[in-house]
This record gives C-alpha cells, sequence and structure tokens, in this order.
C-alpha cells in the first residue's frame, strides 16, 4: 500500500488510536520468531498500520473499514508466541489488544469475564486478593493476554489438573464481519485459529479457590516421572502442575544465571507433597525458560504435544536429534505432555536455518508417535489438515471470511509459507 | 551501532518477551515504539542493517526515564540501563543526537558548570552563614546541582545533620555538575570533563570519603566516576556513600540521637538510589528510626514506579514526565498524606506532580525529616 492510501487508510479509521508511521509499522511486524531470512522474503510482514481500539465499537469499525476495503486484518495481544500467529502475511492492519484489559470477577460463579488484551498475571494478582486463582495460565503470564493465549491456544501451568486453555473457556464473546456473538458451544471453531475465524473480544473463564503453591523438586528419568504424572492423575489429587526439566537444561540455567541447582534430570510437582528449595528455585523461574537465550544470542524452539505413553520414546530420539547443545522442559497435561525442546542458535550463522529443520524433522517425529503440534500460526499452518475438525474449521471460515481478511495464512495454509514449510520437512526427513 | 559488539549482542539477545512492558513511559504511551523490547528490536535491527533511525525514531528512543524497571524483569538479564546509555552514546557520536533540550543543557553545564543555566557565584549561596565548613579534609560533601539552586533546603538540611556530628568539606563554587544527566543521555564527553573537574578538586583537598543527597550524584560518582577514572588512566581511591549511609552509620555508632516523629509516609525508592545501586533498606531503616509509620506502596524497592523526571525526560518531554509523576503520586496518595524520597530531583518532580494533579499529597525528602528530629 503506498502512501497515499495509508493516509487515507489512517483518516478512515479516525477516532481509534493508531499509527502509520514507518517506526511504528516495522515494530509490530513480528512476534518471538526469528524464522530465517529468506522466508520473510514470501511475506508483507509489516502492516500498513497499527490499531489500538478501546471498545467494541471501535473493532467493528475496523471490521467494517477492512470489509469494505479488502484489507486483512491481524489480531495481535503480546505477540508472545513464536509461531507467527501475530505476524501479517498481508500487510494490512494489525490491532494491537492492549487497551482493551478490563476484567472483572464473579466471585459466585467462580467465573472470570476479561477483555482480550487483560494480561494473565495482573489478572491472577486480583485473583489472589479474593481468594480465588487461574485454573490455568501460560508461561509467559507475566505478559501474554488473555485473547492471546486463547487464539494461540495450547496447555500451560495447572494443565495437570485442569487440562489446557480449552478446556477453562466458559464462553467467548468474537467479533466478525457479520457482527458480535457469544459463542459457548463449538468452541474449537476459535481457540487455538488465531483469530482467522473471528476476533476474540472477551473471555469468560473458569477459576478455582486459591491455595498456596507448593512445589517440590525431585530426580529422576523421564521414564519415572511419567509413571508418576500417571500415578496421580485422578482428579481429587492436589497436584495442579508437574514440569521435568532435563539436566542439560539445568546445566545451561546454571550458566547463565550463576546458580548452582543439581545438574541431574528433576520432575517438579505443584501441590503434591510439601515443598522443598529446589522446588521453590525452580517454580520462581518458571516464567523465564528462556533466560538461556543469552548462550545463542538466538534461541531455536520445538514445542510439540506427546501422548503420555510416549514421552520416553519421543524424549529419546529427540535428544539425538537435538544434538549436545539443548535443553528440555516437559509441561504435563491430563493427556498429554507438552514437549519444549531449546536449542541456542545465532541467527546470523548458516546454523540457524539447520536448527529449523531440526525442528521440521522433531515434528515428524513427533507425528509419528502420535503426537500432535502445538500450535499452527503461521509457520505451521501446513500441518492444520492434519487435524480432524479442519474440514469442519475450513467450511466456517470460507463461510464468514469469505475475502479471508482475518488474519489470513494463520491456521488455515495460504501463500508460500506452508509450501516451503512442506519441502522444508521434507528436506529435514532425509 | 555497526562495531560495538556489546550493544549488538545484547539486542540479538533480547528475547522479545514483553516483560519489560513494566516500563513506565510505555505504560504511559502504550505504543511499543516506546517500549524496551520495541527499543532492542530497533537495535537489532540496527544492528543487521534492516533499520535506520531517523529523526522519530531517535525521538522515541529517548523517551526512556533509564529507570531500569525493565532491567529488573528481563527474562535474559540484559544489562539493560548500561544498554540505552550506550546506544544513546552511539547515537550522539553518530550525529542523531542529542534531543535539542539535552543539547542546551551542555551548552548550559560549558557556560556555567551546572545544567540549569544558573551563575557560579549563586552555587553556594544556599548555605547558611552559621556553618562551619573546611576547605580541606577528608569528608566532602557534595551538594549537587539541583539541591545548590532548585532544592536548597535539602541542602541547607543535610549541612545542619552534618555540622552537628562531624567536620566536613564543602568545595562551594568549585564544585561543578556531577555529569549525570549527560551520561544519561549519551554525551560522555562533557561528563568526562566534569568528572575531571571535580576529581581534581578532590584531589586537591585531600577528600578520602565522598557524601551526596542526591541519588543521581550518588549514582554518578559510585559508579560512572571509577569507570570514566579507569578510562583517563587515574586512581579512583574515594569511598562515595549516600546520606542515609552515613546517617545510619552515626547512629549505630551512638554519635546521633533522634527525637521520633509522629508521622505516617510512604516511601518512594529513587531509581537512582534503588534499582541503580541495590540501596532499599538503609532509607527504610532511618525512616523506621525516625518513629515513622511506614506504609508501603504496591510498587515498592526494586519494582518501584519511576518518578518520570530522569534520564532526560522531564527536560525534553515535560507532559510525559508530570504524567508518569502523577501516576506515582496518585499511587503514594492511596497510602499516605506524606511521600519521602532520598533524592532532590525526585522531591521535586513529585512536588509538582503533586500541585499539578491536586492530589495533597507533601512530598518529603528523608533529610529534612532528620533534620526535624536530629536533638
Amino acid at each position: 500500500m503506498d502512501s497515499t492510501h495509508v493516509t487515507a487508510l489512517s483518516s478512515l479509521l479516525q477516532g481509534i488510536r493508531n499509527d502509520s508511521s514507518m517506526l511504528q509499522r516495522f515494530i509490530y511486524s513480528h512476534d518471538l520468531s526469528t524464522p530465517p531470512k529468506f522466508i520473510m522474503k514470501f511475506i508483507k510482514n509489516i502492516p500498513d498500520i497499527v490499531v489500538q481500539p478501546e471498545s467494541v465499537e471501535d473493532v467493528l469499525k475496523i471490521l467494517e473499514v477492512a470489509k469494505q476495503n479488502r484489507i486483512p486484518i491481524t489480531p495481535r495481544g503480546a505477540a508472545t508466541s513464536a509461531y507467527g500467529g501475530a505476524i501479517p502475511l498481508k500487510a494490512g492492519i494489525v490491532i494491537d489488544f492492549s487497551r482493551m484489559n478490563r476484567f472483572e470477577v464473579d466471585e459466585d460463579a467462580k467465573l472470570l469475564k476479561a477483555e482480550a488484551g487483560a494480561v494473565w498475571w495482573d489478572i491472577q494478582k486480583e485473583l489472589v486478593k479474593r481468594g480465588l486463582s487461574l485454573r490455568v495460565y501460560p508461561t509467559s503470564a507475566p505478559s501474554s493476554t488473555v485473547g492471546g493465549w486463547i487464539a494461540a491456544g495450547g496447555y500451560g501451568i495447572g494443565s495437570l489438573k485442569y487440562g489446557g486453555i480449552a478446556d477453562n473457556v466458559a464462553s467467548l464473546t468474537i467479533a466478525d464481519f457479520l457482527g458480535v456473538k457469544m459463542v459457548d458451544e463449538g468452541l474449537n471453531r476459535f481457540v487455538g485459529l488465531c483469530g482467522s475465524t473471528g476476533l476474540i473480544l472477551n473471555a469468560r473463564i473458569k477459576l478455582r479457590d486459591f491455595s498456596e503453591d507448593k512445589p517440590y523438586a525431585e530426580h529422576m528419568s523421564i521414564g519415572d516421572a511419567v509413571k508418576a504424572i500417571k500415578s496421580i492423575k485422578d482428579d481429587d489429587h492436589p497436584a495442579h502442575s508437574a514440569l521435568f526439566i532435563n539436566s542439560s537444561f539445568l546445566s545451561m540455567k546454571n550458566q547463565v544465571k550463576g546458580t548452582d541447582l543439581p545438574e541431574k534430570d528433576t520432575l517438579l510437582l505443584c501441590n503434591g507433597k510439601e515443598s522443598n528449595s529446589l522446588g521453590e528455585e525452580l517454580w520462581e523461574d518458571r516464567f523465564y525458560p528462556m533466560r538461556i537465550k543469552r548462550l545463542g544470542p538466538s534461541l531455536v524452539t520445538f514445542e510439540a504435544l506427546i501422548p503420555l505413553d510416549n514421552v520416553p520414546g519421543f524424549y529419546r530420539e529427540a535428544k539425538k536429534i537435538a544434538g549436545s547443545r539443548h535443553g528440555f522442559e516437559i509441561w504435563f497435561s491430563k493427556d498429554w505432555a507438552s514437549v519444549l525442546l531449546f536449542m541456542p542458535s545465532d541467527e546470523r550463522t548458516m546454523a540457524y536455518s539447520l536448527h529449523w529443520l531440526k525442528v521440521l524433522k522433531l515434528l515428524r517425529l513427533a507425528r509419528k508417535l502420535g503426537g500432535k503440534e502445538y500450535s499452527y500460526g503461521l509457520w505451521l499452518s501446513h500441518r492444520s489438515r492434519y487435524r480432524e475438525d479442519f474440514p469442519e474449521l475450513y467450511e466456517y471460515k470460507r463461510e464468514i471470511d469469505p475475502h479471508n481478511l482475518l488474519n489470513p495464512g494463520k491456521f488455515f495454509p495460504e501463500g508460500v509459507v506452508p509450501r516451503l514449510m512442506n519441502l522444508a520437512e521434507l528436506m529435514a526427513a532425509r | 551501532m555497526k562495531g560495538n559488539v556489546k550493544v549488538e549482542q545484547e539486542a540479538l539477545i533480547c528475547a522479545q518477551c514483553h516483560y519489560c512492558r513494566v516500563c513506565p513511559v510505555y505504560s504511559i504511551v502504550g505504543w511499543e515504539s516506546v517500549s524496551p523490547r520495541g527499543r532492542t528490536f530497533l537495535l537489532k535491527s540496527k544492528a543487521l542493517g534492516e533499520f535506520q533511525f531517523n529523526e522519530r525514531g531517535v525521538e522515541e528512543f529517548y523517551k526512556c526515564t533509564t529507570c531500569g524497571a525493565c532491567e529488573v524483569v528481563c527474562q535474559t538479564s540484559i544489562p539493560l540501563i548500561d544498554l540505552w546509555e550506550e546506544s544513546r552514546a552511539e547515537l550522539v557520536r553518530s550525529r542523531l543526537a542529542p534531543l535539542p533540550v539535552h543539547e542546551r543543557l551542555k551548552q548550559a553545564v560549558e557556560k556555567y558548570w551546572n545544567p540549569y543555566g544558573e551563575r557560579v557565584e549563586e552555587r553556594d549561596s544556599w548555605m547558611p552563614e552559621s556553618i562551619e565548613f573546611t576547605e580541606e579534609g577528608e569528608l566532602l560533601y557534595f551538594a549537587g546541582c539541583t539541591a545548590s539552586y532548585r532544592m536548597k533546603e535539602l541542602a541547607v538540611a543535610t549541612v545542619n545533620v552534618l555540622s552537628k556530628t562531624t567536620e566536613f568539606v564543602y568545595a562551594g563554587q568549585s564544585e561543578v555538575c556531577c555529569g549525570s544527566p549527560f551520561l544519561r543521555t549519551g554525551q560522555k564527553d562533557i561528563a568526562r570533563k566534569l568528572f575531571l573537574k571535580n576529581y581534581q578538586e578532590w584531589e586537591r583537598r585531600g577528600v578520602k570519603r565522598i557524601v551526596t543527597t542526591c541519588a543521581g550524584c550518588y549514582r554518578t560518582i559510585a559508579r560512572d566516576y571509577p569507570k570514566l577514572a579507569a578510562e583517563e588512566g587515574l586512581n579512583f581511591n574515594f569511598e562515595v556513600i549516600h546520606t542515609v549511609h552515613f546517617v545510619n552509620e552515626l547512629i549505630e555508632k551512638g554519635e546521633l540521637s533522634l527525637k521520633p516523629l509522629d508521622l505516617k509516609a510512604t516511601y518512594h525508592d529513587p531509581c537512582h538510589l534503588g534499582r541503580h545501586m541495590g540501596v532499599y533498606d538503609e532509607p527504610r531503616e532511618l525512616i523506621k528510626r525516625l518513629g515513622v509509620e511506614l506504609v508501603e506502596m504496591e510498587r515498592s524497592r526494586e519494582n518501584a514506579f519511576c518518578c518520570g523526571a530522569g534520564g532526560g525526560v522531564k527536560s525534553q518531554f515535560k507532559e510525559l514526565a508530570m504524567e508518569i509523576g502523577i501516576t506515582r503520586i496518585q499511587e503514594a496518595q492511596r497510602m499516605a498524606d506524606v511521600l519521602i524520597s532520598c533524592c532532590p530531583f525526585c522531591k521535586l518532580h513529585l512536588a509538582q506532580a503533586s500541585r499539578e494533579s491536586s492530589a495533597g499529597v507533601k512530598v518529603l525528602d528523608l533529610v529534612e525529616l532528620l533534620e526535624r528530629a536530629v536533638e
């Protein structure tokens, strides 16, 4: 879009906070991921304008302008995912939801009603004052938003007892080109779809009574960790979170923090037994998995959901693919384990692209062992077709967004990126 | 920034996690161009040849009080305060900065040895005639520019306390700006010149220990001067302490006794004393020794919200600084009618913010309370 059109777009959006300066557009063109440079040549990731709605009316006006002028929209929370969900594919409008951040609590019903831009940890701090707590929250809770996590989907802290974010959303208020609707059934049409089927305005989320966290850590192998998890899966067990951290990750943490953590495979359980000092130290650090990026300076991350029984097998094979310099964090949920692998790298070198190929190889391994993608975003949209409900979702998308303006390229494959990623995956398989 | 390994490396290390959204400027402005992660993204992009700073970019880059709130929460432990200062110095070297007002501060200090553009002859006009000080000796009181010209009552209060317990040196009109505003805004050359002038003066007078009431001067002399000295091939053998250290020491030795004050107050951690120098407990100890009922604000100690004045923001972006100051004053207002701080610049700005917002919060420096309590 040339500058005349950008100015025209800015005037169409008059009354809504917006900025079409190159500086702001450049800054709002990325998320946590740093893909190899050649991939970015196929993406128009610099938006034409960034807007910050403050009300539902603002969002509806943006949707109307987008529809009338066939301009793509990219919703954005805190952009703390690394799947490209908040990266524009075809420029257009980036909607930064950070100013829609109000929330209220129904203490009797133990339900939170939060706008899309509310930050998880801000909410939790308020809930604790009222004797309540989130049932699940992401490991990026200090900055990530309600709308952002729901749009990305996935699991987090608390998922051992309460499942993923999808299991904890009671209802969503969605805005699309037809208007605003409240949805409390068929949430699979929205959770994890990056706003490609409608913009999340607010969510009602299930809460629990607050209880002090009592983290307990014990050294054990991944096999024993899985056995331990399977033995505590009944709903009455007080444990809400379980995290396996492997020895090499602890070693890297020691390197960057100057700490003296025992460099042994460790299972951290929250609210199972009484707390111990190692447990408390690791629990305190739960929001800081990327500390080791200092060893990069870049970090390539892999994440997938693996069925519990296959976690030890996956872990064994994945370590071989990852090579010597890696760290695993495995968050357990009810039936799945969210396996995170961190590989320090340097985006200025050729080795960086090879690390990305390793990620694709690991994804194939995950699939082979009954696993699935943690999230899709832009980078893994080519894999959404493996989902059983893909035909239904695709049909819905066509119905409500015939011109593919709602976050194009996210979840639903579009353009060159999915083809490139498919090709790269085939290369990686060799 | 090409060629500067540290800036490039640290910018690349940034995880873009946005935990630094605690930034006071970002919390007011709301656009990521002023957020710490926005700035590291620009630095990284510049280093990789994907971005060039223009006038707007430089201006946004300077909307930072260098308070260090970002550094506390940084996931990858980036020394962000140093990163901002080094990046600004690089912008100055590239002739893209300083900003106009910061340039004028430099012109003022070149002419008058203080950034306020006040006459040198006025620098010691606050000193009460009744106070005796020496020309030479081991302990020096460094008043700083804000207390000398704008918050004279703090300088008076400090010497009133000092003179009751010890002999001290005061350099009077030979004292010059410590250079803090220039180090924070990337103008290292003039800061070096100021350092040398103060250094030579202290050496000449046989000074061994320097006490200052200003948190900004304290940070600069204790943390920046040793580096500047090393760069100049000089030994820096001065012990630098803040008034709170000195007074606590006197009380512990039994050389100073205080009568209790009947007061309820909250405490604002100055960024230069707290996050920059790690001094959190000593002011609180002193406040309690004064018999003051201390009630903490929700954001305190290393998480304290900046007053909004530092890093050249008050001089260049007055409205922004005031909005931040009012936010802090309103936070204090929820806790007490009196706000205590340990920095003349914080006092100056927060008192203005209290008046501007009609908050009715009385802002006092700890040394003023101390003056009242000394028996």
